[in-house]
């Protein structure tokens, strides 16, 4: 069984009296532990693809299967509970909370998902521990490099243990070395835990470290092909040299 | 999640969110602090005004009247004047039906001392009665004797501020006290009875026979006095004593039919409903223009809330995106509001607290903010703080994920 199955999933929006068909027939099986780059030019609909696997939003025609579950016609509350027991997110932007320490960021899925205060720490110290933040719990965003929030927010996404992270241009606002080391970092969490990622990027190189690259054009799949040897991202900051952060 | 843990876990965003945005929650507390500060001094002004007329009532004593003069232009009147009311009047009231006591009152102020301590006190000339209408103890000595009291002697019972003013706390029993230009003999202190509710002194007084005062304090006409203190049976309607009462006066003052009555009858009931009625109209007034300021308070932190709803959209956007729902944004807010109204309502109790006390040191008065104005006040502001908070949570709750990200 997929983790996601899509099947003849469209998706609409009024934008004024036209109607913009933003999503058109998608069918999409991912399994558990790929990592899956979406691609496509901008306005093709690779954000809207996200919000729906995220269900954020729902499609307007076809179903979504999320774990085996049908998800497509959720209310919002149990879209909400779906999101915090088996999806992580990873934003272009980080959305951290301002003012907000790297800790309390991290705790605050668990913080909705009812865990007590104690296990909330626990279990957030060793996400930030693990994307190599173990000594900067009480800085706030503000006091981070866009690398390190970046970190801050991987963290958050995982502190669940959700079996899916879904990245929205994770590395659209870092440069290339931070960029190479987040991709490092879900590569190594594909490899060693099986999560499954699905990832959209504009660049060529970023979409080479997946297993699977789905492009996107004017809302349908347009090619959906393995990569044969994705590249290993620890290989290209090796390649990149100097000293690392 | 346990309600009660979704409940705390919100209260707890909600107490980091206040807290982080200080000046601001400290301005919006401001509006509802000014609101509460306003409700609860008006209720501690109403409590005490009214435990005050109480006082003042209760201190009359028991089912009690009095009778004072009234002045009318009587026609045909002639020669030597009548003194409107007098101590054969007091006596024959004692012959009503429902009347248990009448005690006749002349009643003065006077300079007192003992040695060389010196005072001013009010002095009553009046009969035993009084001290059971009044329900006044004796605490050292005796009353005087009913010889004394029908013919007059230089005797008198003294309160227990002069004992303290005049004596130091010594025994006055038996020692000879200086009033005006005469010599009585303290036969009986009284018990203390405190301040009246307004401040005025109850135990600065002397008390002496009728006679003793008209003689040597307060010449008058032959008889008159100032007024007639009366008990009634407590089982008697005080409508009905009064017409006793006004039968028996307007016969012995000769009133033929169609003259208005020459003494107005006042009973204790009279003056409470005159009384509470008066505050009644007050406390209204006070209470509606408090309520007004809360009012205007609540607004203040609704405008507060919607500006902050609307600030906060990308935060309740990564919310809502890892999973609070509906009800744990709805919460956050809410009590955000609810506790931002606490805060101030808090302060604003505070306030109140210190200036009614400030208010009760000036007056005299028995002001204190009580635990009903203080629940009141509490449960006031935090009313405010969800009916005011619910708008701008409820327009959070409803924010669409995608959307509250998208924006900056
Ligand atoms: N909320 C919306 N309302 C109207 N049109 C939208 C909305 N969101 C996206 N679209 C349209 O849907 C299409 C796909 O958008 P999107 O999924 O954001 O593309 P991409 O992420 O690939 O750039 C675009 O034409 C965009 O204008
Ligand atoms: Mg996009």
């Amino acid at each position: 069984m997929a983790l996601i199955e899509l099947s003849k999933v469209g998706k609409d929006y009024a934008s004024g009296p036209e109607v913009v068909r933003a999503l058109k027939e998608v069918d999409l099986e991912i399994g558990a532990g790929e990592f899956v780059a979406v691609i496509g030019a901008s306005g093709s609909g690779k954000s809207t693809l996200m919000n729906i696997l995220g269900c954020l939003d729902r499609p307007t025609r076809g179903s979504y299967r999320l774990a085996g579950v049908d998800v497509s016609g959720r209310s919002a509350d149990a879209r909400a509970i779906v999101r915090n027991r088996l999806i992580g997110f990873v934003f272009q932007g980080f959305n951290l909370l301002p003012r907000t320490t790297a800790l309390e960021n991290v705790e605050l899925p668990l913080v909705y998902r009812g865990v007590s205060a104690r296990a909330r720490r626990r279990r957030a110290i060793a996400a930030l521990a693990k994307v190599g933040l173990a000594d900067r719990l009480g800085h706030s965003p503000a006091q981070l490099s866009g690398g390190q929030q970046q970190r801050v927010a991987i963290a958050r996404a995982l502190v669940t243990d959700p079996p899916l992270v879904l990245a929205d241009e994770p590395t659209g606002n870092l440069d290339t070395r931070t960029s190479y080391e987040v991709l490092a970092l879900l590569q190594a969490l594909v490899r060693d835990r099986g999560l499954t990622v699905v990832l959209v990027t504009h660049e060529p190189d970023i979409a080479a470290c997946a297993s699977r690259v789905v492009t996107v054009r004017d809302g349908r799949i347009q090619a959906d092909e393995r990569t044969a040897e994705p590249t290993r991202a620890a290989r290209l900051l090796e390649e990149l040299g100097g000293a690392p952060e | 999640m346990s309600s009660l843990r979704l409940l705390l876990s919100a209260f707890r965003l909600a107490l980091v969110s206040v807290r982080k945005s200080g000046v601001r929650s400290l301005l919006t507390a401001l509006g509802i602090l000014i609101g509460v500060a306003a409700v609860t001094i008006v209720v501690a002004l109403g409590e005490g005004a009214t435990r005050a007329v109480q006082g003042t009532i209760d201190s009359m004593g028991e089912n009690a009247f009095t009778v004072t003069p009234r002045s009318v232009a009587r026609s045909g009147a002639r020669g030597q004047r009548v003194p409107p009311l007098t101590e054969a009047d007091a006596a024959a009231l004692t012959e009503a039906p429902t009347v248990r006591h009448a005690a006749p009152l002349l009643s003065s102020l006077t300079q007192v001392s003992y040695r060389e301590n010196n005072t001013a006190a009010e002095i009553y000339g009046t009969s035993l009665a009084f001290f059971d209408i009044r329900a006044w103890k004796v605490d050292d000595g005796a009353l005087w004797s009913p010889e004394a009291d029908s013919i007059g002697g230089s005797v008198c019972v003294i309160g227990r501020t002069l004992v303290q003013e005049l004596f130091d706390g010594g025994d006055p029993v038996g020692q000879l006290l200086r009033i005006g230009r005469a010599t009585l003999r303290v036969v009986g202190t009284l018990e203390p009875k405190g301040r009246s509710p307004f401040g005025q002194d109850q135990d600065n007084v002397i008390l002496v026979p009728l006679a003793t005062m008209r003689a040597k304090f307060y010449p008058t006409a032959p008889g008159q006095i100032h007024r007639v203190l009366l008990s009634a049976d407590p089982e008697a309607r005080p409508a009905r004593v009064t017409e006793e009462i006004t039968q028996i006066l307007r016969q012995r003052h000769r009133l033929p039919d169609g003259v208005e009555n020459d003494f107005r009858v006042r009973s204790q009931e009279e003056f409470r409903a005159m009384q509470q009625q008066v505050f009644g109209v007050l406390e209204v007034l006070l209470l509606s223009i408090a309520t007004i300021s809360l009012l205007v308070g609540g607004i203040g932190v609704m405008n507060i809330m919607l500006v902050s709803v609307a600030e906060r959209t990308r935060e309740i956007g990564i919310r809502m995106a890892i999973g609070a729902r509906e009800l744990d944004i709805l919460l956050q807010f809410l009590l955000e509001a609810v506790l931002l109204c606490l805060l101030g309502g808090l302060a604003g109790a505070l306030l109140a607290a210190l200036a009614v006390g400030g208010f009760g040191q000036l007056t005299g008065w028995d002001m204190r903010v009580s635990w009903r104005a203080l629940t009141v006040a509490l449960a006031t502001s935090s009313g405010i703080g969800v009916l005011f908070g619910f708008l701008p949570a409820r327009r959070a709750a409803a924010l669409d994920p995608i959307q509250a990200l998208g924006r900056e």
